[in-house]
């Protein structure tokens, strides 16, 4: 029978050793546990509340953890930074090799950086943009905090094999990232839960024109249309990126043809205007024309999902020879060490920072109420995961989610508007 | 606090809620890092009322995609003591969370329409329903599989590792 992804890749994780079809249940083996900043949710509290009262007996593979305490680098507050060396102890004491406590940086770009991440592996996380790992052609998806106690200790978890959905991305990459327009595209035309628990397999002639990078921001937005995975194949640009980073075998991922998708969309990028997401919901999305002349306090780019060189370096290149308007706070942070080098490397800081942009330590910060804070009636936009009611502190502000070109734009102008109309010959 | 969700049975009043009810709404954990805080504030960006006039035995109705965004627990609904969450559907990494933490959640496709805020709803898992006590009117309700009752039977999925543990340390003493 021919098998999609997901059958592909929760048939060989099977533990029955059997195959499986969409809609089964199993008891899945995995490859690869990250536990970010809550690791001390899954492994010191969950343990306490399970009943092991002298913390978890022994963890299932310690080659196969990693713990990147990323939210709070450095941390913000005492409790902060008394959980971290908590976690540390923990980490030492079960003899976990990989662990990342002193650096800065979001843990899903470092897994990827560091090549912990490779093709066909069954990875999970203990965060919902855990999915970003499927732009190298892994099986990634977020689950719970008392979930990853369990793999902690077995290796194992139970999964329902999902439908799975083809969106199928057509035309020419510009000369700027689009993947964030194309998410909120999705998830305007489509339904913010479109791909509810279903694996996305992303399709077509735009796909082997799109950087690492840009599959990453689709992946990892994959949770924001309510996928459990969000799938590239692997081809040549995915194996130059992994094996700079990793010499372990692997097996890749492909659907067969023939394979049986619930739905196919398919989306014409050449036609695509740019996109954004009004207040206060992911799906909550127009063409950035409806928001034009909105006074903005706030620019931001970063995240999981648009903290990368070329969201960094769109942003540098634009701002050549501009300024931020006065008044505006244009807030970017890298979302990693390894990116917020390559950056320098590059002289896009030096530009950033001449222009009147702030640069912030790399980190999920900029995405929550930790870095940057609004206050009541200022208005926000930013490439970054998210726009509910509070997300940046008070809840009488505003948040519109955008490209990172329509987020500078946006900053240069003081007002949301088209990319085209601030920076002309695009 | 685990429970045999294969016997379980609710009637209480009904909070409504819309679609895409967000995580960051439930448990607003970064700006109330505290049980106690949380329980004053959740849910208070739709409905600001919701901390202080919900009663133990309030049952929720949402509509499609409860609970996306973040991954965080529901727990602060079980504290304020909402009985039960039925929806229209839920966010997986939710369903997930409230599974594993054995919060008593239903997807009943079609109970926003059967339903209205203040009225009363009787869920009853055996039977496969959830009913509007005043019109009679109901939908029926997904059932999960042995494997995932017996989750919420332990309490949770960290309680049921627990159980497995002790029964494979038991068995490999006996064994040596």
């Amino acid at each position: 029978m021919a098998q999609t992804m997901a059958e592909k890749l929760l048939s060989r994780h099977n533990l029955a050793g059997k195959p499986v079809r969409t809609g089964d249940f199993l008891e899945a083996r995995i490859d690869g546990a990250m536990c970010h900043y809550h690791a001390s949710d899954s492994m010191i509290e969950a343990a306490h509340q399970a009943g092991f009262k002298d913390g978890l007996p022994r963890v299932w593979d310690r080659e196969k953890i990693y713990v990147l305490l990323d939210h709070h680098q450095p941390t913000l507050t005492q409790k902060l930074a008394d959980e971290n060396a908590a976690v540390r102890r923990e980490v030492e004491r079960l003899g976990i090799k990989c662990f990342h406590d002193s650096e800065p940086g979001i843990a899903h770009q470092m897994m990827l950086d560091y090549g912990l991440v490779r093709p066909g592996e069954l990875v999970v996380g203990n965060d919902s943009h855990t999915l970003g790992y499927g732009s190298v052609n892994a099986g990634a998806t977020g689950i719970t905090r008392a979930d990853m106690f369990y793999v902690l200790l077995y290796g194992e978890l139970w999964f329902q094999v999902p439908e799975s959905i083809r969106i199928v991305l057509d035309g020419r990459q510009p000369q700027y990232p689009i993947a964030k327009d194309i998410v909120l595209y999705i998830a305007g035309q489509y339904g913010e839960d479109v791909a509810q628990s279903m694996s996305i397999e992303y399709a077509g002639s735009l796909v082997s024109q799109l950087s690492i990078d840009s599959r990453m921001c689709l992946s990892t937005h994959g949770v924001e249309l309510g996928a459990k995975f969000a799938m590239f194949e692997s081809d040549d640009a995915t194996s130059r990126f992994v094996k700079a980073r990793t010499d372990k075998p692997y097996e890749v991922l492909a659907s067969d043809p023939g394979a049986q998708f619930a739905k196919e969309i398919r989306i014409d990028v050449d036609e695509m205007p740019f996109m954004i997401a009004k207040p206060h919901q992911f799906g909550n999305v127009a063409p950035v024309e409806e928001a034009k002349g909105v006074r903005i306090h706030q620019a931001q780019i970063g995240s999981c999902a648009n903290g990368r060189y070329e969201d960094i370096e769109i942003a540098a290149r634009m701002l050549e020879g501009r300024k931020v308007a006065k008044g505006v706070r244009f807030l970017i942070s890298p979302a990693s060490q390894q990116v917020y080098l390559q950056c320098l490397k590059a002289g896009l800081v030096e530009k950033l920072v001449e222009a009147g942009a702030q640069v912030i330590t790399p980190g999920c910060g900029i995405c929550q109420p930790r870095v940057g804070f609004l206050s009541d009636g200022e208005v926000c936009i930013t490439a970054t995961t998210r726009n509910f009611k509070g997300r940046k502190g008070s809840t009488q502000a505003e948040i519109y989610l955008g490209g990172p070109l329509t987020v500078t734009a946006a900053a240069v102008a003081g007002e949301i508007v088209n990319p085209k109309e601030v920076f002309r010959g695009l | 606090m685990g429970f045999d969700i294969r016997q379980m049975k609710a009637r209480g009043r009904v909070w409504k809620f819309g679609d895409s009810i967000e995580t960051d709404a439930i448990n607003p954990y970064y700006r109330y890092p505290t049980m106690e805080e949380l329980k004053q504030h959740t849910m208070e960006v739709y409905r600001p009322e919701f901390p202080q006039q919900v009663k133990p035995g309030d049952i929720m109705v949402t509509g499609r995609n409860f609970g996306c965004g973040s991954s965080r627990p529901g727990l602060v609904l079980r504290e304020v003591g909402i009985a039960a969450i039925i929806a229209e559907s839920v966010s997986r990494l939710f369903l997930r969370n409230s599974i594993s933490r054995a919060i008593p959640i239903f997807v009943a496709p079609g109970v926003t329409g059967i339903v209205q805020d203040g009225e009363t709803l009787e869920v009853d898992y055996p039977k496969g329903v959830v009913v509007n006590t005043k019109s009679g009117a109901s939908v029926a309700i997904r059932k999960y599989p042995p494997a995932i009752e017996q989750i919420f039977e332990c309490g949770g999925l960290p309680e049921f590792a627990y159980e497995r543990y002790l029964r494979e340390t038991a068995a490999a003493r006996t064994r040596s």
